[in-house]
Formats: structure tokens, sequence, C-alpha cells
């Protein structure tokens, strides 16, 4: 009886893992809502193939929708790893998965939220987008293209690991995880490197203020150039990052107050542009 | 020179779109440096809108939608930022301080809206699922896409149709009674970046990693002396010299980054080989430590919001 059931099993074919692809490289977090977050889009990536799994209108599809339509967050450039690896147990085991599913998704989207945010919420847009920002500033846009261009490689990769993971399986996890640490550490120290280099080149301000010695106006800044140039700049990022430490201190709060206090120094002619 | 209804109309479709984008596809055309680049097209300056755009790029480089956190939305800022200081003529600099972080940071309240209403279609789809009524989960899902477009295109729309007035009149008191204002306001966008790269240190594991920082920003500083000191000097020579003619250029950032990448590559080989070498148990062993080890780090570092919930 199970036997037969397994072999009627609806097997996903190469059209169902590019239509779960399109939806979620341009739709998936269309839903994102305060209660549950991307739950919505969980859903909508794979609904055409749990109806094809479990059949229109039976109580399997029922319990498998009411399933993936709880709390889901994760980053939305592996979201389709945990969704292949999902469905390569659904496809087998039906119904019965759902419980495994379930904890299986609340299991892995914690870590791929963590290593997804730091490798492309922070490292692509710090490299490619400092690498932009910095052309742009001197008029130039092609450092913009070359972002566009990283990103398509991005959504290539997007593209591609649903139909790995699905493949892999369970075993992807255990099997990926020293690599993943491994990148992650790498893809971290060339962000604080790049973050070194801009402290370096994108602020802009010098001292301004020329306190007079007797008859000599003393140049402040000229004699910090002589010890180590860039060490206004630098201190400005020090004291924001102690700042932000503290209590209550949010980044939107952090900027405001940069903005006041930089108006205010500026009006005294501490520091000029 | 004021600004023409199919800049307002292209503007502010742009300004729908580029959250979008930023939060399905992801092709960097929902950042702020190409906010500023099309903002600038559309305005004739693209040169202004690059500035504003590269500028707050850099002051948001660490806000990153962590965890789904509402954040600024330097975009929008952006938007508005450049089609002000061109219609006006206001100074770039100045309209980064005065307008962009402003506005980018009202606009949280908008997408806090957009996030809520989102919450209502949900539970729509709850109800469908009971149903068994596919189309309409479908439905309700993709008409979650029209409170996030409209989130940002509302304001957008409203400021640009109605805001000119305001800003030219702002902008005529920064150049006159309140010029240390206007100045200090330019100061503070010069510093803003500070703030991005600050948030940026916070969010990665720079107690681990701090040689990498020393080397970064020591290296970049000596190089990026040298080539504004050659540039200032080959401009100052081709003053003299008429026959003297070669172009200089400044410090190219992507040199720095390669360098960056290498002293990666060496870290993450080095990592590989360890874990291979090792037998498989202290292979994991090592490698759940120093998840702990990043993990500790994280801690250590203290927390901050993205938001302001």
């Amino acid at each position: 009886m199970t036997n037969s059931n397994e072999n009627q099993r609806y097997q996903l074919t190469e059209k169902d893992f590019k239509q779960i692809n399109r939806r979620s490289l341009f739709l998936f977090q269309s839903g994102w809502n305060y209660e549950r977050m991307q739950n919505t889009g969980y859903l909508y990536l794979i609904l055409p193939q749990l109806r094809k799994i479990y059949g229109d209108g039976t109580p399997e599809l029922k319990q498998a929708m009411k399933t993936h339509v709880q709390f889901f967050n994760t980053s939305n450039f592996f979201n389709t790893i945990i969704t292949g690896i999902d469905l390569a147990l659904e496809e087998k085991q039906g119904s019965e998965s759902l419980d495994a599913v379930a904890g299986l998704k609340a299991g892995l989207l914690g870590p791929f939220a963590a290593i997804g945010d730091s490798l492309f919420a922070a490292l692509v847009p710090t490299i490619f987008g400092a690498i932009a920002a910095n052309m742009a500033i001197s008029g130039n846009p092609t450092g913009l293209f070359i972002w566009i261009l990283a990103n398509i490689f991005i959504m290539i990769f997007r593209w591609k690991q649903l139909k790995f993971a699905y493949k892999e399986g369970v075993n992807l996890v255990t099997t990926m995880q020293n690599q993943m640490n491994a990148l992650t550490d790498a893809a971290t120290l060339l962000g604080v490197f790049m973050v070194g280099a801009l402290i370096a080149t994108m602020i802009n301000v010098h001292i301004g203020w020329k306190p007079m010695i007797g008859k000599v106006p003393l140049d402040i800044q000229n004699t910090i150039d002589m010890m180590m140039p860039k060490l206004l700049p630098a201190a400005i990022v020090g004291i924001i990052y102690w700042m932000l430490g503290k209590k209550n201190m949010t980044s939107t709060r952090a900027i405001f107050i940069v903005l006041i206090v930089s108006v205010a120094l500026s009006a005294l002619g501490v520091i000029a542009q | 020179m004021d600004i023409s209804w199919w800049q307002i109309l292209l503007l502010t479709l742009y300004a729908g779109y580029q959250i979008l984008d930023e939060l399905e596809i992801n092709s960097s055309a929902g950042s702020a440096v190409f906010a500023g680049f099309i903002t600038g097209l559309i305005m004739g300056d693209v040169k202004a809108g690059l500035l504003i755009g590269g500028s707050m790029q850099l002051t948001i480089l660490g806000v990153g939608t962590f965890g789904g956190a509402s954040r600024i939305d330097a975009n929008s800022g952006t938007v508005l930022a450049t089609a002000f200081s061109v219609a006006v003529g206001m100074k770039p600099t100045q309209a980064i301080a005065a307008i962009a972080v402003p506005v980018a940071s009202l606009m949280i309240q908008t997408d806090i809206l957009a996030r809520f209403t989102n919450t209502f279609f949900a539970h729509r789809i709850d109800k469908n699922i009971e149903d068994f009524n596919y189309s309409a989960i479908n439905r309700n899902f993709l008409l979650g896409n029209i409170p996030w477009a409209l989130s940002r295109q509302i304001p957008v729309f409203l400021a640009l149709a109605f805001g000119g007035g305001l800003v030219t009149k702002v902008v005529n008191y920064l150049n006159t009674d309140l010029k240390w204002l206007g100045d200090g306001l330019s100061v503070a966008g010069a510093v803003l970046p500070a703030v991005g790269f600050a948030i940026l240190l916070r969010y990665l594991p720079v107690k681990k990693h701090f040689p990498y920082l020393i080397l970064g920003f020591t290296l970049t500083a000596l190089l990026s002396t040298i080539f504004t000191s050659i540039q200032t000097l080959g401009t100052g020579l081709q003053g003299v010299a008429k026959d003297f003619s070669s172009t200089f250029n400044s410090l190219p950032m992507l040199a720095i980054a390669l360098i960056g990448f290498g002293l990666a590559a060496i870290s993450y080989k080095k990592d590989i080989t360890q874990n291979n070498g090792g037998s498989g148990s202290s292979g994991s062993n090592s490698s759940s430590e120093k998840q702990e080890d990043s993990q500790q780090n994280d801690n250590d570092e203290g927390e901050i919001e993205d938001d302001e919930l």
C-alpha cells in the first residue's frame, strides 16, 4: 500500500525548479509582514509544487499549506537552499515529513540568515558599493556598472542553489558547514580590511583650527599628517563606533548626532571640508 | 528651474521600483548610488546625482536589512536631494545633510506602515488556505507589492510636487543669513560616511580581524596621500611646463580591494587545509569552536538596532 503510494508520488521536474526560482528572484519578499515575516512568501514559492505533490483539495495539502505559512525569515539570497532540502523531503515522504520539515525550516533559517546577511547584506555592498560610491563621488558611474555585474553573478548563484540543495538534501548542511565557516571568515576579513581602506579615503574633512603660538600659527592638520595621515577620519570612526555601543543607540540616532555635532564643530571652525 | 511633470512621474515610478528591486531581485538598482545616477539622469545633472548617491551609499554602508528590520531609506532621500539640488541650485554636499538624511529617516515610518499593511494580507491568506482558494492565495500575496511601492511613491510624489517652494526658501537662507549653517551642513555631509563605516564595524568580527583593519587603513592612507600629492604635483607642473602632458588618476579602490581579496584568500585556504588535515572530529570541533568564537564576538560588540523599534 505504502509502496504503491510512493510510486504514484509526484517527481519535481526542471519546469518546477524554474518556476520556484522565478518566483524566488522576483517575488519572494512581496508579502513581508511584521507578524510572520516571509511566511506567505515561502508558501507562494512552492504552492504549485505542493498542489502537485499532495493533490488539490486533500487534507494533506491543507496541512502542508498551514505548515508553510508559519513564521519564516531568512536571507533572501539563501532561501531556496532551505526550499530545496524541504521539497526533497516532502516529495519522498509526503505529509509524514511535515513535522521534520517544520523543524528543518526553523533550524536552518537562523544560520542562513546570519551567513546571508554577513555575505550579501554587509560584504558585497561594502566592497562593490564602496567602489561604486568612490567613483561616483568623482563623477564616474563605471563603479555602479561593476556592481550590477557582480549582482548578476549573484543572481545566477541564487538560481543554481535550489536544484543543488534538492539533490544533496539534508546532507548538504553537514558537508558544507566547514566550507561555509571558512568562507564567512574570509569574507568578514575582507570586509574589515575594506572598511579600513574606506576610512582612509572617503571621509574628507580636516582640522581647520589654527591656534596662534606667539605670532606663529600652528598648523595642527599638518602636524597630524606628519605623524600619520588620515588620523582625524580614524578618530571620528572610532568615536562613533564607541557611541554605537551605548545603550539605546540606534543607527538613525547616531546619524543625527553626527550631523548636529559636525555642524556645531564646523561653525566653531574646528573642522572644515 | 522647476521640476516638470514628466520628471515627477519618472522619479515617482522609480521610487516605487527601487524598494521592490532591493527586496527581490537585488540588481543594485535599489542602491543609493543608482538612485543618484538615475535621478541625475532624469534631472539633467548626473554628476550631482552621483555625488549625493555616492555619499548616501557610504553613510548607510553598514545599515543592511538585518533580520528584516526597517532602516533609513537612503534611496528616497537621494532622489529628493538630487532633484531639489539640481532644480533649485542647492550645493550637492549641502543637499546630503539638509535633505537626503532627514528624508531618509522620515521614510522609516512609511516602511513600517507597509510592513503592517502586509500583515492584513497574510491573515487573508490564512483564510484562503482553509477554503483551498489557490488563486486568492496568489492574489493576496502579490497585492503585498502595492503597499511596498506606495510607501515610497506617495511621499516622494508629494515632496516633489509641493516641496519646491519650501526648499527654495531654505536654500536662500542657507546662502545668506545662515551661511554658517549651510557650510556646516556641507561638512556634516562629508563626515556622515563615518557613521556607515562604524556601523559596519559593529557587525563585522572586528576584534578577530583587527590586524586587517590596521593594514587596510594604513596602506590606503599612505597610498592615497602619495596619489593625491602626485596629482597636485602634476597639475602644478602642467601649469609651468607647456609640453608636459600626462594625466594622473586618483587611487583606484579596486586595486586596494584586490589586496584585501588576496589576504582573504590566504586565510580561506589556510582554514580549509587545517580542517581537512585534522581528523574528522577535530575538524568539526575547531569549526564549532570558531562559531562560538564569532558568536561571542557578536555579543561582545554590543547590539544596535537597525531602526527605532
